[in-house]
């Protein structure tokens, strides 16, 4: 009877904690809208090399020809080195496009928001900038998507 | 309360001068290591406090006297608990400023502190409480009360915890007036 009560006590917090491990580490869809998909085409302004998530910062010239600030959220510093980009590879003045997915929060104050999914720089070279298994959307970007 | 969170936030921006701050903010395996070590210690420490928790509420290894199992525990439960402190104040450490205006981390601390109440209390019930029931099924009802409250006040600091990696009150959110102000939000800052 004791063991059927404690089992019952224990398996309600596994519960809660499975429903948080299926989201993963820092979960995508409690900051980020899987269906607000963003192209940036931009200068590098600053870059914030720090855990847990590295921050790209950029200026992105619109339509209208006005520049909007816009900070990309990418992986560990670790992540990233191991997918071949380090802080280096990324200097302020650099022209790179991102693609990722914009933050829920859209007042883009003080800049826009976004989780970077790749990372092409000006020589054409691509690198996956997200982190794996966030729940972020199966978008091709991710090299471990497929195996 | 502006004066008291200037106050934290100088501080909080004077450890983010430090060089070994930003070199483990930056780091490519230490940060990972150290939070990593916190949620393993975690494990230990809470995993070896809800048996004696449970056993208190009659609910695990009724069969052992509490105090015997309460004893035994206890070691490997400290053991836990210094490694989560020291590994918890080197997180604050990497990332002072943010730490020190999230909600989160203040309700967290607050919870840790009423944790550390009832945990003195429950230890001083428990030395006047006598042993008449250390091989009773469930232990006095002062102890618990204390039992329960202390598997609450852990729950919800693990969840705090783990809210605090979310930005939803971040002061860069600009939350309204009454959160800045909880959270510890200071016009002006630039450090992040």
């Amino acid at each position: 009877m004791h063991t059927i009560r404690l089992l019952a006590l224990m398996l309600l917090p596994l519960a809660v904690l499975y429903s948080w491990q299926a989201r993963g580490h820092h979960a995508f869809s409690a900051e980020f809208d899987k269906e607000a998909p963003v192209s940036l085409e931009g200068v590098v302004t600053k870059v914030e090399w720090i855990n847990p998530h590295a921050w790209i910062h950029l200026d992105v010239i619109g339509n209208d020809g006005d520049t909007v600030a816009w900070m990309v959220e990418g992986g560990t510093p670790n992540t990233l080195l191991r997918g071949g980009v380090n802080k280096n590879s990324v200097p302020i003045g650099a022209s790179i496009k991102v693609r990722g997915y914009q933050a829920k929060d859209k007042r883009c104050a003080p800049a826009c928001k976004a989780n970077g999914r790749d990372l092409t720089f000006s020589d054409g070279r691509k690198v996956f900038m997200g982190s794996s298994g966030t729940g972020a959307p199966k978008d091709g970007s991710d090299p471990r998507d497929r195996r | 309360m502006e004066v008291f969170n200037q106050l934290i936030y100088d501080f909080a921006a004077w450890v983010d001068t430090h060089q070994w701050s930003t070199a483990l903010h930056e780091s490519f395996y230490v940060y990972n290591w150290v939070e990593s070590t916190h949620v393993v210690a975690l494990t230990l420490s809470i995993g070896m406090l809800f048996l004696i928790d449970l056993r208190m509420l009659g609910l695990a290894m009724v069969d052992i006297p509490a105090s015997t199992l309460a004893r035994r525990l206890s070691l490997p439960m400290f053991l836990g608990f210094t490694v989560m402190i020291i590994t918890g104040l080197l997180l604050f450490y990497a990332i002072p400023v943010r730490s020190a205006q999230s909600l989160w981390l203040r309700i967290k601390l607050v919870l840790l502190f009423a944790a550390a109440i009832n945990a003195w209390l429950f230890h001083r019930r428990m030395s006047t409480a006598g042993r008449s029931w250390d091989t009773a099924v469930k232990a006095p009802m002062r102890l618990q009360v204390g039992a329960s409250l202390s598997i609450t006040f852990w729950v919800l600091i693990v969840i705090c915890g783990r809210l605090i990696a979310y930005d939803w009150f971040d002061c860069r959110a600009e939350p309204s007036s009454f959160i800045a102000a909880l959270a510890g939000c200071v016009a002006g800052q630039e450090a992040f």
